[in-house]
């Protein structure tokens, strides 16, 4: 017996799965915006081992880059609630969950980033007289930046198929709107082909448009 | 009012958690082995002389990186029984995708790292008789291998957090046995707190390992980085 496939019905319902993929979008956004400076801030302290905070942000880091997002998605959204008492939306616990392992991973990528510039670059800084804000604001931060360009990107496209899994939590993103229509229509294969050929295009055409970027701005050492 | 914490229920169904993170281990045991086998061959692919054999390397490694897992490993737990005609289980529809999955990350470590061998290598083998599959199989690939072990520590861990996926397809892993355990006693807070910790607890020391061999490999000589 071959399968009769039919693509045509799920086509119709392309509109609902398009906006499945909006809502993954913003919280993407939401996550990106919350993990990127909570990350550097972690991955400065860190790296210029600031007494005592040094400490909390290594457990921090070590604690969420281990922990598997799935499971703080769960832990957010049906945990969280208990021990502080508010319902969280799903959308809420969803951010939540997913900044703060991004932000784990984007400490570590703004380490990565600051250990390599060189000693000398410090030291040519403080013989100008420059205090350490002024240094890392002004000498080290920008060349880092320039050189985390290429892994930020990556990360960034991470986050984007991480929020895939926010359905769990029954937040309407796109697999669950793919599951919505796939029972609605019985052709759950149709459906999940079309949802990946739209994660595909959307994702690899991200993936050359960093590339681009990347050879525009960024600094690759090889 | 102040939470009361209650972790009592757990140690009684702590068996239960014991066969959800063997059933997780064992999930992650098959897609590890798989899928380095499976990224071993197209990881080749990707550094054939065929321009088709690259093709089709590409192809593999950039639909597997460019589509979410858990849409792969829906997609495959619907496809597999009209592809093959069997039944499908959760658990192959897991090992499955998660063999794909890991295998298109690691032929990416096993392209970066042949490349990382050089050209001389491939000339010496060849000067002394060794066809295109013998330069790879007994030159290349040890020393590529050796620089490759780091990469593919971190690889070990990805899929580890990765097998939680198959919670989603009702497999009975760690995250899913919490999950009807947290439903039934009520008590979300402490089982998924124990959940996240117990993947913690493996993982954390697992990933200072890889770090370690990584500065040992590292102070020997070149490692290729993930």
């Amino acid at each position: 017996m071959t399968y009769d496939w039919n693509f045509s019905i799920v086509l119709k319902y392309l509109p609902k799965i398009l906006e499945g993929g909006a809502h993954t979008l913003v919280l993407a956004g939401a996550s990106i915006a919350i993990a990127a400076p909570v990350g550097i801030l972690l991955g400065i302290v860190r790296q210029r081992r600031i007494p005592f905070f040094a400490t909390l942000a290594v457990i921090y880091i070590d604690f969420f880059r281990t922990s598997v997002a799935l499971a703080l998605i769960c832990w957010c959204y049906y945990a969280l609630p208990v021990l502080i008492g508010v319902n969280l939306s799903t959308f809420t616990a969803v951010t939540i969950a997913i900044s703060l392992q991004s932000s784990a991973y984007m400490a570590e990528l703004t380490r990565a980033g600051l250990q390599s510039i060189s000693v000398g670059q410090w030291e040519a800084a403080r013989a100008l007289g420059m205090p350490g804000r002024v240094r890392m604001r002004y000498i080290i931060l920008p060349q880092a930046a320039r050189r985390m360009i290429p892994l930020f990107f990556l990360l960034m496209i991470e986050i984007v198929k991480t929020t895939t899994l926010a359905g769990v939590v029954t937040y309407p993103e796109i697999v669950y709107e793919a599951y919505r229509v796939a029972t609605e229509i019985y052709r759950p294969i149709e459906t999940f082909t079309i949802v990946g050929l739209v994660c595909f295009v959307f994702l690899f055409s991200s993936g050359r448009i960093a590339l681009y970027l990347e050879r525009r701005f960024a600094v690759v050492e090889r | 009012m102040v939470y009361k914490w209650d972790f009592n229920f757990l140690l009684q169904l702590g068996p239960l958690l014991l066969k959800g993170l063997e059933n997780t281990a064992k999930l992650w045991l098959v897609a590890l082995v798989c899928g380095l086998a499976i990224g071993m061959v197209m990881g080749v692919f990707r550094t054939a002389p065929s321009r088709l054999l690259r093709a089709i390397g590409t192809l593999y490694v950039e639909t597997i990186r460019n589509t979410p897992g858990l849409v792969q490993l829906i997609w495959i737990f619907y496809a597999l029984p009209i592809l093959t005609g069997m039944q499908s289980s959760a658990w192959v529809a897991a090992s499955v995708s998660l063999s794909l999955y890991t295998g298109a990350y690691s032929a990416e470590i096993y392209r970066a790292g042949i490349a990382s061998v050089e050209l001389g290598q491939w000339e010496a083998a060849r000067a002394l008789g060794f066809g295109y599959l013998n330069q790879m199989r007994y030159v290349v690939l040890p020393q590529a291998l050796m620089r490759m072990i780091p990469a593919f520590g971190n690889r070990a861990i990805e899929l580890a957090k990765a097998t939680t996926l198959a919670s989603t397809i009702a497999f009975a892993d760690l995250l899913y046995t919490a999950k009807m355990i947290a439903e039934d006693q009520l008590r979300p807070l402490e089982t998924y707190t124990a959940v996240t910790l117990i993947f913690t607890a493996v993982l954390l020391p697992v990933s200072y390992a890889v770090v370690l061999l990584e500065r040992r490999l590292g102070q020997k000589g070149s490692v290729h980085r993930d």
